[in-house]
């Protein structure tokens, strides 16, 4: 080759790859900070969680990224508030930071965004479930999932709307006991349950406090049996959980219908109890990718894309709420033009779209708060090892039936 | 009737769970005069161990006992020689350094673990045994059955064997037992592997019954606490007779009380036991107070 020859390959060469970084690298990438225990025990949670929200990511950046500019998600590792104090601090300022996405936690996302405020960074969270995380009313503060006053609110429309009807019974005619952990988490929801139950004219049969972490549990179920009711409702997290539904079976406390709320639907579960005890518990839960297309458009490809780069199945329903999450995020960004935390929140407020537009189910319309009032939970029930959507009819799959309701 | 045949069952056996997780720590406490607080994190290790023998090398978990507790025997050597020792002219530290090993185990196992719960394979758990007409939990009926052993197995080592009455002449004097020719430090070494090996058994016994995570340690150790100090630091009889107390009361007065007020219950009349006889239910009155006191 002549030396003319040469010079040219070699401009040629630099140009294109001088036009292929500036295709992204004109622009600085967009950094999201993902606040999430990573560590600890609920980082299996976080990596979870963490998972949807690169799933949204990728697809975003596969039409462009947003804004023109590719997103990039930083992982910041908060298990309790201190921490997640200090990772905000550090990711705001030194790793350039534009918006917070979290939290499995709830008290580590109240900590984060208080710390996120200060840097006028949004917060948006996707899968915290505490009532006062928008109650506070934080200038930087959106969640896009449902909260725990959904999971109470779609646990006793199912008591009404699919178990009473399988115990030939209505709700005003079934008796219901409600078990639950004793912190803010079980209690706020098991208090809500209470009032719903008794304004739909329901009866409660009595109210059972457990510790989550307690060695035995034989004396809540042994009052619970004592009370005799068609319905056991329990909240609270896998341990208790577990330990409950064996003590249940050592007792031979056999309720005809059996439904947990927020945890006891995972592979944990299926492992403790084994598939035969567990034939028929419902489980009000974070929405599965088994929902119909129509009820949540897109669940069966995002399973498609979890297997494809993860090589397994999802460990636990909660990525795909904040895939849904990431996806209204980005779609804020873009309606905002910016990240700048008060355009964001205003683009955000403008925000209306029908239920069932996400994967989820979910739509978007946020409340004054800023809690999206269209993010429910569904109800699922196990069937022969797997868990299956049943309620709300439309997300169920049209050959879907209720099994084991009363139980054998 | 049967509701209270069932509670006092089920309050017995309980008391046999804590009894035995207790048993270890209440020799550790009594002898090496130290609060070995990582007790708790040996039951979650060999509860780790069981379930890796059940899980992978297809063993019962009963028989994996045979392996775990051995196996937990010189780990617990290996700790008193190479953490605790060193540091025995320092009562304070070693009682830090237990801590450290608590955060250590705890954070171990997370990472290996990712955090992930599990459970044994197989239905032991869902085994019941007919006793007086009431459906009772195989797997507790033997933790119960067992510890009841050990306890009698440990009192006759404690009073017929050699080593067992040098453990017991440390338990009551230090300074004394030296004077009189025993060796002090191999018998913290052997206590140490002892109350480990306890432990041991401890994990492989409750590994059928729970929902194996990194942190089940400290589900137990509060408990644990509370039965040593009430049945007396290094009695053996009353590390057994003070979990079955602190059973009974818990379950007792979690049915007819409240669930939600069982611990408090429990605790209560531990403060108002210490008040009354501060060396325990069956302690040698006066050891309680060589208790953290330096002893060359």
């Amino acid at each position: 080759m002549t030396r003319n020859g040469i010079s040219r390959l070699a401009i040629a060469a630099f140009a294109v790859a001088a036009s292929a970084s500036l295709a992204w690298g004109q622009a600085e990438p967009l950094r999201i900070g993902a606040i999430n225990p990573y560590s600890g025990p609920l980082a299996l949670y976080g990596d979870e969680v963490s998972r949807g929200y690169q799933l949204a990511i990728d697809e975003a950046n596969a039409k462009g990224g947003v804004l023109g500019r590719k997103i990039e998600l930083l992982r910041g590792d908060a298990s309790s508030p201190p921490q997640g104090i200090a990772t905000v601090e550090k990711m705001a300022s030194q790793d350039k930071v534009e918006v917070f996405v979290g939290t499995y936690i709830s008290a580590v996302s109240n900590a984060a965004s208080d710390s996120a405020l200060r840097y006028s960074k949004v917060y948006w969270d996707t899968n915290a479930l505490a009532g006062d995380l928008t109650e506070r009313g934080l200038p930087n503060f959106v969640r896009s999932g449902p909260y725990a006053d959904s999971f109470a609110e779609v646990s006793v429309a199912a008591a009404k709307d699919v178990l009473a009807p399988a115990l030939n019974k209505d709700i005003k005619t079934l008796t219901i006991w409600i078990e639950h952990e004793d912190s803010i988490f079980g209690t706020s929801i098991a208090e809500l349950q209470k009032k719903l139950i008794e304004k739909l004219g329901g009866k409660v049969v009595g109210m059972g406090a457990h510790n989550f972490r307690a060695i035995d549990l034989t004396d809540s179920i042994l009052r619970a049996k004592a009370a005799a009711p068609d319905l056991w409702m329990e909240t609270g997290y896998v341990p208790d959980g577990s330990l409950l539904l064996r003590t249940m079976r050592d007792q031979g406390f056999q309720p005809p219908a059996i439904m947990m709320v927020a945890t006891g639907d995972t592979f944990e579960t299926l492992d403790a109890l084994g598939k035969e005890y567990l034939e028929g518990i419902a489980v009000v839960g974070y929405p599965r990718p088994d929902q119909t297309e129509a009820y949540g458009p897109g669940a069966a490809a995002y399973l498609a894309a979890y297997k494809e780069k993860y090589n397994r199945d999802p460990i636990a329903p909660q990525s795909m709420t904040a895939y849904a999450g990431m996806q209204m995020l980005l779609e804020a960004i873009k309606a905002a033009g910016s990240t700048n935390m008060n355009e964001l929140r205003a683009a955000a407020a403008k925000m209306d779209k029908p239920l069932k537009s996400y994967a989820t189910g979910f739509g978007v319309k946020f409340d004054p708060k800023f809690q999206n009032t269209r993010a429910f939970p569904t109800l699922v029930q196990w069937q022969s090892g797997k868990v299956v959507t049943v309620y709300p009819k439309d997300a169920a799959q049209p050959d879907v039936k209720l099994v084991n309701v009363p139980r054998k | 009737m049967e509701t209270f045949l069932n509670i006092l069952i089920s309050g017995i056996l309980l008391g046999g769970i804590y009894s035995l997780v207790s048993i270890g720590l209440n020799l550790i406490f009594g002898v090496v005069r130290i609060i070995n607080f990582a007790q708790g994190e040996f039951v979650m290790l060999a509860m780790y161990a069981t379930y890796f023998c059940t899980t992978y090398l297809g063993i019962n978990p009963y028989l994996a006992l045979f392996v775990v507790a051995p196996l937990m025997f010189v780990f617990g050597l290996a700790v008193q020689r190479t953490v605790l020792q060193p540091l025995q002219n320092e009562p304070m530290m070693q009682i830090f350094a237990t801590f450290g090993l608590l955060i250590l185990f705890e954070n171990s196992m997370l990472a290996l673990t990712r955090g992930e719960a599990r459970s044994l394979s197989g239905s032991y758990s869902s085994v019941l045994i007919d006793v007086f007409g009431l459906k009772v939990s195989g797997v507790r009926l033997v933790v119960f059955i067992v510890v009841s052993g050990i306890a009698l197995a440990l009192m006759l080592f404690l009073q017929r064997t050699m080593p067992g009455k040098a453990i017991r002449a440390v338990i009551q004097d230090r300074q004394a037992a030296r004077l009189m020719g025993v060796n002090v430090e191999r018998t913290y070494l052997l206590t140490f592997g002892l109350g480990s090996a306890l432990a041991g058994v401890a994990g492989a016994l409750l590994a059928p019954i729970y929902t194996l995570s990194p942190y089940i340690g400290g589900n137990f150790i509060l408990a644990a606490f509370a039965v040593v100090v009430l049945g007396g630091l290094g009695s053996v009889p009353g590390a057994y007779l003070g979990g079955l107390i602190v059973g009974l009361i818990e379950s007792f007065s979690g049915y007819y009380v409240d669930p939600a007020l069982k611990q408090a219950i429990w605790f209560i009349v531990f403060v108002a036991a210490l008040i009354v006889r501060p060396s325990g239910l069956m302690g040698q009155v006066g050891a309680e107070e060589v208790g953290l006191r330096e002893q060359t």
